[in-house]
């Protein structure tokens, strides 16, 4: 009985733990959201998971993912996007 | 002279909500010379009270709803007898203060306008009308930009075959000439019947292109039951009225066999030719020309995601139409079904096919875009007729108010659009840009670059160039495909547009940012010297044609263009440190294109050619 009512404490301690982390990442995403694009914080939230990171969305050769498809846009977004990875952080316009 | 007195016409039904808003949002604009006027219908709800609250305003209270059209009736009877007057739902807001002075110059700008409309947005940005136009195929009116993100298309005040009645501006002239709205309908379709009696009577309708409202779309009439048996009603109503005579405004019919669901150019500017020749009063009838048999075997979705095109391609014919063109290939017009045929199509090197040849020379007569192919044609054996019949662009979407989205930092940016391949010569570009800037001046080059090809490995291809690190710098947007209507927005990015390819069939690109205000570099050889000149662009000299080589077989014997890398290097620095120049050269560019090479006239051209054919 003292083992089973240890061990129900161990797991009532580790979901605790697991809910901090989860709000932890959870409040650092949302304030990253109004600091990086979508790409880098989908990025982050991979990283956060332990999971590998997508492939970027590449406008050098870094990144790029060679494909036959045609990828539907948006131009306001995409431009928007494409200034980001190439300007200084100094002139990224405030929302 | 003194501006005519305007009554504003605020219809209300319930919805108090709505009408708050719009009262509100509406007192903050300019409103000298006019008086607000809300006709309450009835309503049950807190707006009788809450409009004593606002004593500038005249209230006319009927006992009950009495719809849409004898709502606004009332008040038009009910308006100073000598004023204008002003339609308006109780859904829309107002966000331009002189809102009211532009619909009221615009409506007095010529003596003949009658009734005047103006842009529509719903709440979140996205255009709800410019516009509508009604075909008597189907009797169900349409609203021109509908649904687009509003980039600033559509904002030149144009003529149109009618507004919605969200917000009307009617001149005094035209109600006394035609009344008021027809109490046939209760809601629906009286404001296209209206419009369409004023053009009957001889007035103008316009859309003023530089007013826009938000439109919270029947959200007065959202919640009810009986939407759908109103609007079915009127609809019969219409159709009984006028679909004789919007059938009338066709005086020629015309088989259409083209491509238009695949992004190829070819489909872009059949879905253009077939609207401008619909506006010209040609009725259409398309039909997919490729497939099983001829050298593109896929067979084309069936819908398009514009309305008039599917009326166009459902539309029936019959087996032996009078006419038909084929607009594709030279080697599919043997699938030519009219009496009498013409192929119209294009070519990017100094000659045609012998097969092209061989079926043109089955036609009635040829069409060509330019005198470029004209001559290349008539040199490779055609011994038909043949025409050139320019391609287009539409100046609604491409423009220089277009919004853009510049690079925030300053960067002076040149933007270079193609498909991958050695008729584009991208290398060159790519060469010479990186050799001729540093990594450190404020200047870059965009690349938009489209490959279908499974052999070819652009990645790698780019690698090959080893551009350098130090040099100018290069960013690719690659397969990325953007809608049409959001292009002009592309363009308004860059400042400066390169087309440094060694051939052209006709570059709407270049056109598009051309009429976009864009300073433009372009090879001086192709289809496209047809529209560009010193003048209005810069004109990158050839230093020789050489022999096509390439995968596509058409080019086999003929040749292109080999543009000279030192002029490019100079142009490209031109552009950059005398960019008033350049800009002079655009703006000078987008009116030359607005004003000689819509798709209006594209149509002109088409339809004096039926006429001469007999059609």
């Amino acid at each position: 009985m003292r083992d089973a009512d240890a061990a129900i404490a161990r797991l009532e301690a580790r979901v605790d733990h697991l809910e901090k982390r989860l709000a932890e990442r959870s409040a650092l995403l949302r304030s990253l959201t109004r600091e990086v694009c979508d790409e880098d914080l989908l990025t982050m939230a991979f990283f956060a998971a332990g999971l590998p990171p997508l492939p970027r969305a590449g406008f050098g050769l870094r990144g790029w993912r060679e494909t036959t498809a045609l990828v539907p846009g948006d131009v306001e977004k995409t431009m928007k996007e494409l200034w980001r990875s190439v300007t200084p952080p100094d002139f990224v316009e405030t929302p | 002279m003194i501006a005519r007195k305007v009554t504003l016409i605020v219809l209300a039904w319930n919805r108090w909500d709505l009408t708050k808003r719009c009262l509100d949002s509406l007192s903050g604009t300019d409103l000298s010379g006019a008086e607000v006027l809300v006709v309450d219908n009835g309503s049950t709800d807190e707006t009788p009270t809450a409009l004593a609250g606002y004593s500038s305003i005249r209230v006319l209270r009927n006992p009950q709803n009495l719809g849409f059209v004898r709502g606004n009736n009332a008040g038009i009877a009910a308006a100073d007898p000598d004023s204008d007057v002003v339609l308006l739902n109780n859904d829309v807001e107002f966000r331009q203060a002189d809102w009211l002075q532009r619909l009221r110059s615009c409506a007095h700008g010529d003596p003949k306008i009658g009734v005047v409309g103006c842009r529509l947005v719903l709440p979140d940005g996205r255009l709800l009308h410019a516009g509508t136009y009604i075909l008597s195929d189907t009797v169900w009116g349409q609203q021109i930009g509908s649904l687009q993100k509003d980039v600033g298309q559509l904002t030149a005040t144009r003529d149109v075959e009618g507004i919605v009645f969200a917000c009307a501006y009617l001149r005094r002239e035209v109600i006394h000439a035609i009344g008021p709205l027809s109490e046939d309908y209760r809601s629906y379709f009286e404001d296209t019947d209206y419009c369409l009696r004023a053009r009957e009577a001889g007035f103008r309708v316009v859309l003023c292109g530089d007013v826009t409202l938000v439109h919270d779309e029947h959200g007065s009439t959202h919640g009810t039951d009986d939407f759908n048996p109103i609007f079915l009603a009127s609809r019969e109503v219409f159709r009984k009225k006028w679909a004789k005579a919007l059938d009338g405004r066709y005086s020629r019919d015309l088989l259409w066999q083209s491509i238009m669901n695949f992004p190829t150019g070819y489909a872009i500017s059949t879905r253009e030719i077939l609207r401008a020749l619909d506006r010209a009063g040609v009725r259409v009838t398309y039909r997919y020309v490729y497939g099983p048999g001829t050298p593109f075997p896929v067979a084309e979705p069936q819908e398009s995601a514009d309305y008039l095109l599917n009326v166009l391609a459902q539309r029936g014919n019959s087996v032996r139409p009078p006419v038909a063109v084929v607009y594709g290939q030279g080697d599919v017009f043997r699938r030519n079904r009219g009496r009498r045929k013409v192929g119209f199509t294009m070519l990017e090197v100094d000659g045609f096919p012998p097969e092209w040849v061989r079926q043109a020379n089955r036609m009635d007569e040829v069409w060509v875009p330019s005198e470029f192919n004209a001559r290349g044609f008539r040199e490779s054996g055609l011994k038909r007729p043949v025409s050139v019949i320019p391609l287009g662009v539409d100046p609604d979407y491409f423009h220089p108010g277009v919004r853009g989205f510049p690079n925030p930092a300053g960067e002076f940016v040149f933007l270079s659009s193609f498909e991958w391949g050695e008729r584009k010569e991208p290398w060159l570009l790519l060469k010479v840009f990186n050799d001729e800037f540093t990594a450190g001046e404020p200047v870059r080059l965009v690349c938009k670059i489209i490959n279908k090809d499974p052999q070819v490995h652009v990645r790698q291809e780019i690698a090959k160039l080893r551009l350098k690190e130090s040099g100018g710098k290069v960013s690719f947007l690659f397969n990325r495909e953007f809608p049409y209507y959001q292009l002009g927005s592309f363009y308004r990015s860059a400042d400066c547009y390169v087309s440094t390819g060694r051939g052209e069939g006709w570059d709407m690109p270049l056109m598009e940012a051309m009429a976009c205000g864009l300073p433009s570099i372009a090879t001086d050889w192709g289809a496209h010297t047809e529209f560009v000149h010193e003048g209005i662009a810069y004109l990158l000299r050839v230093r020789k044609t050489i022999p096509a080589v390439a995968k596509c077989p058409y080019y086999e014997g003929f040749s292109w263009a080999d543009p000279d890398p030192e002029h490019l290097r100079h142009l490209l620095r031109r552009v950059y440190e005398n960019r008033g120049e350049a800009a002079a050269r655009g703006a000078a560019a987008a009116r030359e294109m607005a004003q000689r090479w819509t798709w209006d006239h594209a149509a002109g051209k088409i339809t004096a050619r039926l006429a001469a054919l007999g059609v």
